[in-house]
């Protein structure tokens, strides 16, 4: 955070922080933990106060999204723009938008892309799983996480057996998922590939024989599940011996093996670092890292303390916090629509996010997405711009009101540029146009 | 993982918003390019006045994922190769593509082969590095930045484009093809580059009142990320100006399908991004350096099929590429060459597929190359402790012959040190 103090000091242009106010503080806190807000939703959180909007955000039950209809096809074989247009559409219209900005975390936390997996019920089925887990443990979910299907495809531990491991998995759970780079050896990336091994996906209830070709008569047999499941441990295919994993010798089951991780400090820090990037700035320093670490080491784990600790940390309104993050192509997207309260841009919210850098259930590799400056490029910056004004050609009827949108979503802090161009616009529409297409409102 | 670029460094970029990007924006850029009409005039005028003059360009193929060095330079004679991977050894060594005696390419580089039978392949085996990482993102980033010391932050070729080329105000010196971010290789904080994912599309909907409106909006932006923003905005309008030119005055001359099978689908149109790169480089935009990907190659599961539909998909995009090239008479100007950020373990695992290598061979094509295989044999039986083969050459020294050799640009300067010679270029230019 010093550094950028020191570089927006240098620019000698910067915006000047509101976040001395609470209603500021409120409106960055909304911009940062959902997608983002209406004018009545604003003004509910605004009478609430800062500490009990926190409170809300973080207790209330996440509300469940309604049933996907394709995802019971078998084999998963359905459209991906049907999967990820009933993410967006959820994301619209639901009552709880922090489990949604949860479980977009998790997705790119945890992440798994529809390609691999090639099954999109699996994927469907993780979306889920982050909606309920997001906000509880991290111990349960590390569990969830190494037996869901889709994770099971995506990483390969569906097919490494003890005698001969699939190295995939074992690296990423300690490199992507938990103790980050440097906090552990080669030696314990085979180790635990061994004690891993041995998870299958869940048997289906039944094998439905479908036509794939109609012109060549091509069918093929493809599982069919009723409900929601997890992978199941084939102790045939497991791995018999002791391991030598993170300095214990001992035989090591998949349970075994995440409590050695989580014995690590290194996993906590990793966790409290990716929040942090995430929902705090691109650089926390390390004792606000240490700070976030040791609550969530004392909690056994617990995400709600986490996010607790760190939505009411003094680092989180910070004035050196202010606009310091970059909301991410989805988050963007469908703030623009709730300001401008329409929940009918689903389809174009879906698909214009490749060009920006952001598919949903299509990561670009098993690192999820970046954060921040990496969301900038020539060709984001344009996609941006377009996506305001295909939304503003497709809003039905007519626009709401602009009058009051700088302060509402802007927080009334705008750059000279911004705030000549919006007194000069001599429309509604134009007005939206510079609102939702300013740098200001690129940022949270 | 941290995927940032470094947020600390923005200040050194303050000097773009004193107006050097801008004043040298569309309209400086349109009166500069307009003052030397011929195209290749216009490569040696992005050229620093004291750095180099030649107009050749560079091509790099990111095969993302970790791509199998054994399936592509096939061993043909070594037992210990079936020892070690009883289920893919057979298959790829009966059909390889024979070289020598020796060595064989993928049976699905037919049209790779047809280049190297004309003298247009260079291959180094054994490419590697000191004490290899098997982090796909920290050898990525190994790879990007030519340090495996791990403190350089900006991209080999970002640096080559601040310190060799004058690229404010010539965004497109540097382009990443077929993408949305700009991959780590060319990134540098006091370089501009740019990114087109789709030239067809790239481009204001609303057009040229959009254009002015986002220029207008993007100037002087405060905060962290304003210089990257009004870049960003900057490059793209000027991006977008010269697209309009290019795209005029290109007719490929090479059929480019990404209409391939492949076991899953790929998140890269590579035939898509290499066309978009002959545009650039036919049209004479003063393109240098240009980066393409292809995602995929980390097959630690049925590797057979996988691999070999990649192998057949990059083999099509680069032959219609160099074929497009040596049909507009640009194919002696541009080097292509492949990298990847490991090859992949010599013993396979359980899934029929391998897990991450190390060292692994390169492939460097086009007119300027001298054609053979060079560095040296990477053993199969004297491994290391990870069950990896170990390198040979130094991945900076294959740099080193690009940028020196090729670019005529200060590869000392570029990679901070100097390494064995790899003299697979026909005629390096003298530095």
């Amino acid at each position: 955070m010093q550094n950028m103090t020191r570089s927006s000091r240098a620019s000698g242009t910067d915006w000047a922080s509101p976040l001395g106010r609470e209603s500021a503080q409120i409106m960055q806190l909304l911009r940062r933990t959902t997608f983002g807000y209406t004018p009545a939703q604003l003004d509910s959180a605004l009478s609430a106060g800062y500490s009990r909007t926190v409170d809300r955000l973080i207790e209330t039950r996440p509300q469940e999204p309604p049933a996907l209809a394709g995802a019971s096809a078998p084999g998963g074989r359905f459209a991906v723009p049907q999967l990820q247009q009933w993410w967006v559409d959820h994301m619209l219209t639901t009552s709880t938008p922090f489990a949604e900005r949860m479980t977009l975390f998790w997705h790119g936390h945890f992440t798994s892309d529809y390609r691999k997996v090639a099954d999109n019920t699996f994927m469907y089925w993780q979306n889920l799983t982050w909606r309920r887990m997001g906000l509880t443990n991290l111990r349960s979910m590390l569990m969830q996480v190494t037996t869901d299907p889709a994770m099971l495809r995506y990483l390969d531990l569906a097919t490494s057996t003890g005698q001969s491991p699939n190295e995939n998995y074992s690296r990423e759970l300690m490199e992507l998922f938990t103790m980050g780079a440097g906090n552990y050896s080669e030696d314990d990336v085979r180790q635990s590939a061994k004690a891993l091994a041995g998870w299958q996906l869940p048997p289906p209830d039944s094998i439905a024989t479908v036509t794939v070709d109609q012109a060549k008569m091509v069918t093929r047999k493809l599982p069919v599940y009723s409900t929601q499941r997890s992978g199941v441990l084939n102790p045939r295919r497991a791995y018999k011996g002791a391991v030598t994993y993170l300095g214990h010798t001992g035989t090591l089951d998949t349970q075994g093996v995440i409590d050695r991780i989580l014995a690590q400090p290194a996993t906590a820090a990793f966790i409290a670092s990716r929040v942090a990037e995430h929902f705090v700035t691109s650089q926390p320093e390390s004792s606000y890292i240490t700070k976030l670490a040791d609550a969530f080491r004392r909690s056994r784990y617990d995400m709600k303390t986490l996010m607790r600790a760190l939505l009411t940390s003094p680092e989180f309104t910070a004035d050196a916090s202010y606009r310091a993050l970059l909301k991410s192509p989805a988050e963007f997207m469908v703030h623009g629509a709730r300001a401008l309260e329409t929940n009918g841009l689903g389809k174009l919210i879906a698909s214009a996010g490749s060009g920006m850098g952001q598919s949903l259930f299509d990561p670009p590799d098993v690192g999820g997405w970046p954060n921040n400056a990496a969301w900038i490029s020539s060709n984001t910056v344009v996609e941006r711009v377009n996506y305001v004004t295909l939304a503003l050609s497709q809003v039905k009827g007519s626009l709401p009101s602009a009058a009051d949108a700088a302060r509402t979503h802007l927080d009334g802090v705008l750059s000279a540029q911004t705030a000549n161009l919006l007194n000069q616009a001599a429309d509604e529409r134009t007005r939206w146009f510079i609102t939702l297409a300013s740098p200001e409102f690129q940022l949270k | 993982m941290n995927k940032e670029i470094g947020i600390n460094q923005l200040k050194r970029r303050d000097f773009l918003k004193a107006g050097l990007v801008f004043g040298a924006g569309a309209a400086g850029l349109a009166a500069g390019y307009a003052a030397v009409p011929d195209a290749f005039a216009r490569a040696v005028y992005a050229a620093k006045q004291n750095g180099m003059a030649n107009d050749n360009m560079l091509v790099m193929i990111q095969l993302a994922g970790g791509n199998d060095g054994l399936r592509t330079l096939v061993p043909l004679t070594d037992p210990t190769l079936h020892d070690l991977r009883p289920k893919l050894a057979a298959p790829m060594v009966s059909q390889a593509l024979p070289l020598n005696k020796d060595y064989g390419l993928n049976h699905n580089l037919a049209g790779i082969k047809g280049l190297w039978d004309k003298g247009k392949v260079a291959i180094v085996q054994g490419v590697g590095y000191p004490n290899p990482t098997f982090s796909h993102f920290e050898s990525i980033r190994i790879w990007e930045t030519g340090d495996p010391t791990r403190r350089q932050v900006d991209g080999w070729l970002g640096r080559t484009l601040a310190k060799a080329y004058d690229s404010n105000g010539h965004p497109l010196t540097g382009c990443a093809c077929g993408a949305t971010d700009v991959p780590g290789a060319l990134r540098d904080l006091q370089a501009t580059m740019t990114v087109i994912q789709n030239q067809k599309t790239f481009g204001f909907t609303g057009g040229s009142e959009v254009e002015a409106a986002v220029g207008a909006l993007y100037k002087g932006t405060p905060g962290i990320y304003g210089a990257l923003f009004d870049t960003a905005i900057a490059t793209a309008n000027d991006t977008i100006a010269t697209l309009r030119t290019s795209s005029a005055g290109y007719e490929p001359m090479a059929d480019y399908t990404d209409k391939v099978q492949l076991v899953y689908s790929s998140k890269n149109q590579l035939a898509a991004a290499l066309q978009l790169a002959a545009e650039l480089i036919v049209t004479g935009t003063g393109v240098k350096l240009l980066h393409v990907t292809l995602g995929g190659f980390d097959t630690h599961y049925t590797e057979l099929n996988r691999h070999d539909d990649l192998m057949r998909y990059l083999d099509s995009a680069v032959s219609s590429f160099y074929k497009d090239l040596a049909a507009h008479g640009k194919a002696d100007k541009v080097l292509i060459a492949t990298w990847s950020e490991f090859g992949r373990r010599p013993k396979e695992n359980a899934s029929g597929g391998t897990d991450h290598g190390a060292a692994a061979p390169l492939l460097l094509i086009g007119d300027p190359v001298k054609s053979g295989l060079y560095g040296a044999e990477p053993s199969l039986t004297n491994l290391d402790a990870t069950g990896n083969m170990k390198y040979a050459v130094d991945f900076r020294s294959v740099y080193q012959e690009i940028l020196g050799g090729h670019l005529g640009a200060d590869s000392n300067e570029i990679l901070g040190g100097s390494y064995d010679r790899i003299p697979f270029l026909a005629a390096p230019v003298a530095v």
